[in-house]
């Protein structure tokens, strides 16, 4: 971002503490911190995708229940991507960022599922087959 | 070596478009000829072409949507004589030609007449409303405006080099695909709509970022200007819908291109998914369209009727409500595809909900001028036709909002006469609205009223007589999109909406007219103070034309209408807030990057169209290396001198010390 005279960080101390930032322009993180941060949420990533390939190729729980425990993993994957790669936390800095992924998660949600119910509709004003082959006798 | 292409392409057998061809031709050679007569490349280059400042790049994108609403118009006279004269007639345009011209109509008039004067204004007034120097990606803006003209320019290459689709603005498959549309038409919408689709993403996230990011001091979210709230409401639906475009149409290019089965009726390809898709796409398209044109009127009717606008965080609400409640209305353009009642209901209550919002925003209208001041200048007369026009276009949406009724209109002329009823009515008046409004702001005086006058009155009038007919001619049974009639009984209905296209050009000639006037008298026309209108918002604090730097000091905003706060103290107390202390103003430097990452992607565009694979490896990689260069550049911004701070800014403050001087002489605002 060019700096015009009112990037939020330049005067950050003057605005209230609610004041947000985009990703990539947050005040300076130290060094350590942030390599710290990226190597726990590596090492939760590596677990939870090695423990899938585990799961579903062990017998170490009840078997038809595997694909309710990958799902879980898989969701635990993308909060673990959300927390230490985006940087999405409760945090007071944060609204716009939760704000945006609630938005983007909302308009996902009704394109697939509006979709999928829609594609799923499409033949309930059809003639039933069997009419159809009748008539055309 | 050239792939498909070949002196075939160019269509020497078709009169009409080899002599629009000659004559465009003609006319761009001319302009470049007198450019480089004049020696005005230099300054065009600087000060235009590579130019980051966001009211440049809104004022470009004004200029391309304006010549392109031209050419989109020429097509619909075509259209319209052409129906007139094919009553049990051959007319004057063949099948393919005429297909041609229905779908360059409307892909043009949406995507690249529409689209880039809405953008235009929200890249012009945004930041100027916020109290901001800028966009919060000014480079990025070029960019994104370059590729939208790069799309534009495709879309009218095809009028001289190959065709255009003849497929209907949304190329439906199974017709758009190879087996039924093996020429470059379909290509060409595919390639020009998605480089400036890239254009008007990359412009989305950079509203909402700035929106978001860049407010000045005091300026909370509910002290915002309507319009900003507008915008950000229209540019969060384009970072939600446009990528969903984007991957439906890559899909249809891949059943072109690679043989793929999306959308073919073999190999488990369904086409009805491509309908699907390109509406979840298509309804927030058109909000996405008048939410900027809502915000536009909220602005003008508080401004004319000299009265804070009635209803300031219900405008809010209802903007908010359209904004996430468009996401979930798509099926109502395809209730006859099949889908059971379940489906139906649901979307015909939500599309009938939709129009809850719009309601609120139009009594909020009517209260704000009611007991107010109300001064009927050209701004004005838009919007009140405004008024009446889309209420009207409204109701007949609830009607259509309902499958059964639907089921009878459906694909008819009634369908098109209602959106063009909102379109016309909602967008187009709110640009001629807005242009009328902040012309001023942009080039510093006013437009010729008289011509501004008889340009509404022409197009008001002209608008209702071309598309009343439809409404009858719908509900006559008359299907949209004939190239030919054999129903006498329709001609009297077809011969008056000529009439009315006829007066709708006179509306063109005096728009052309008024600006012809007002350039020539513009010493007469000029605007002194920056604020001739007796604005309420911020923009008409500056300077018309506001300096590149907007603000010399940025504004410190205390309520609601920023600048009427501001002016009021300045009246009470008799004299301006004291002069602030100038500081250098760091700005961005100007970049050549916009427009040559468009230029590639044009070439890009026009070698995939023609299947000229090393030309658009080529491009491909020489629009990525302008980026790379880009990142790598060691000056990001310059620093204007305190010194020319203050020349700018005092001889502001001596022409607002001068409308203070003459307000309390006459008692009354200008």
């Amino acid at each position: 971002m060019s700096n015009l005279g009112s990037d939020p960080h330049r005067h950050t101390d003057m605005l209230d503490g609610r004041e947000d930032h985009a990703p990539g322009d947050e005040p300076e993180e130290s060094a350590g911190h942030w390599v710290r941060n990226a190597n726990l949420g590596l090492g939760f990533s590596v677990v939870l995708t090695v423990g899938a390939f585990l799961l579903a190729a062990s017998d170490v729980i009840y078997p038809p229940a595997i694909p309710v425990a990958l799902i879980v993993l898989a969701i635990a994957q993308m909060g673990v991507h959300l927390v230490f790669f985006l940087h999405i936390t409760t945090g007071p800095d944060n609204a716009n960022n939760v704000l945006a992924l609630a938005f983007g998660i909302l308009v996902v949600f009704l394109i697939v599922i509006g979709s999928i119910w829609i594609m799923d509709h499409l033949d309930q004003n059809m003639m039933p087959m069997e009419q159809m082959m009748r008539m055309q006798r | 070596m050239l792939g498909k292409l070949g002196l075939s392409a160019i269509p020497f057998s078709e009169p009409i478009p080899l002599i629009t061809s000659i004559i465009v031709i003609l006319v761009a050679l001319g302009v470049l000829g007198l450019i480089t007569a004049k020696g005005w490349w230099p300054y065009l280059w600087r000060e235009w072409i590579t130019s980051v400042d966001h009211k440049r790049i809104g004022i470009m994108y004004c200029l391309l949507g304006v010549v392109m609403l031209i050419r989109g118009f020429a097509d619909a006279i075509m259209m319209r004589t052409h129906q007139a004269m094919a009553i049990d007639a051959p007319g004057y345009l063949p099948p393919e030609h005429y297909n041609q011209i229905f779908t360059a109509h409307g892909t043009i008039m949406i995507l690249f007449g529409a689209m880039p004067l809405v953008l235009g204004f929200m890249n012009f007034l945004v930041p100027l409303q916020l109290g901001v120097r800028d966009v919060a990606f000014p480079t990025f803006n070029s960019v994104g405006f370059w590729l939208t003209a790069s799309g534009a320019l495709l879309v009218n290459i095809s009028l001289f080099v190959g065709e255009f689709a003849r497929t209907g603005w949304l190329p439906y498959p199974p017709l758009s695909e190879t087996t039924y549309t093996p020429g470059v038409g379909v290509d060409y919408y595919l390639w020009a709509v998605q480089i400036s689709g890239v254009g008007t993403l990359i412009t989305g996230i950079n509203i909402v970022t700035t929106v978001l990011k860049m407010r000045c001091r005091g300026m909370s979210y509910l002290r915002m200007p309507v319009f900003c709230w507008t915008s950000l409401a229209s540019c969060l639906l384009i970072v939600a819908a446009f990528p969903v475009l984007t991957a439906t149409l890559a899909m249809l290019t891949l059943d072109r291109y690679l043989d793929f089965h999306y959308f073919t009726h073999t190999a488990g390809g369904n086409p009805m998914m491509f309908v699907n898709l390109v509406w979840a796409w298509g309804h927030p398209e058109v909000y996405i369209l008048v939410l900027p044109a809502f915000g536009i009127f909220s602005e003008i009717f508080s401004t004319f009727s000299g009265k804070p606008l009635f209803g300031y965080r219900s405008m809010v609400a209802a903007t908010l409500f359209i904004c996430v409640v468009s996401l979930m209305v798509w099926l109502h353009h395809f209730f006859t595809m099949g889908a059971g009642a379940a489906v139906n209901t649901f979307f015909g209550i939500s599309s009938s909900i939709i129009a809850v919002g719009t309601g609120v925003k139009v009594y909020n209208w009517i209260f704000t001028m009611y007991g107010g001041r109300v001064r009927f200048e050209v701004p004005m007369l838009w919007s009140m036709g405004f008024i009446f026009t889309f209420v009207i276009g409204g109701l007949t949406g609830v009607l259509l909002a309902v499958p059964p009724a639907d089921f009878l209109v459906h694909n008819s002329m009634f369908l098109v006469a209602h959106f063009h009823n909102v379109i016309v009515g909602g967008v187009v008046f709110a640009i001629f609205a807005g242009m009328e409004f902040w012309f001023p702001k942009a080039f510093g005086f006013r437009l010729h009223e008289g011509w501004g006058k008889a340009a509404f009155w022409c197009a008001f009038i002209g608008f209702w007589v071309t598309f009343t007919p439809f409404y009858v001619l719908g509900l006559l049974g008359m299907t949209r999109r004939l190239q030919h009639i054999n129903f006498p009984e329709w001609s009297p209905w077809l011969y008056l909406s000529v009439v009315g296209i006829a007066i709708l050009i006179l509306g063109v000639i005096a728009q052309v007219m008024q600006l012809v006037v007002s350039i020539r008298d513009r010493e007469r026309l000029r605007d002194v103070t920056g604020d001739l209108w007796d604005g309420r918002s911020l923009e008409w604090a500056t300077p018309s034309p506001p300096p590149f730097f907007n603000f010399a000091v940025l504004p410190d905003v205390e309520g609601e209408e920023a600048y009427w706060g501001i002016k009021l103290r300045a009246v009470e107390t008799q004299q301006l807030a004291p002069e602030p202390d100038y500081r250098p103003i760091e700005m961005p430097v100007n970049s050549p990057v916009g427009i040559c990452t468009a230029f590639f992607a044009a070439v890009f565009g026009f070698a995939m169209v023609w299947y000229i694979w090393w030309l658009a490896i080529v491009a491909l990689v020489a629009a990525f290396a302008g980026f790379v260069v880009f990142a790598w550049r060691d000056v990001h911004e310059f620093e204007v001198p305190v010194r020319e701070v203050a020349r700018v800014d005092r001889a502001r403050r001596a022409a607002r010390e001068a409308l203070l001087e003459r307000m309390s002489r006459h008692g009354a605002l200008p």
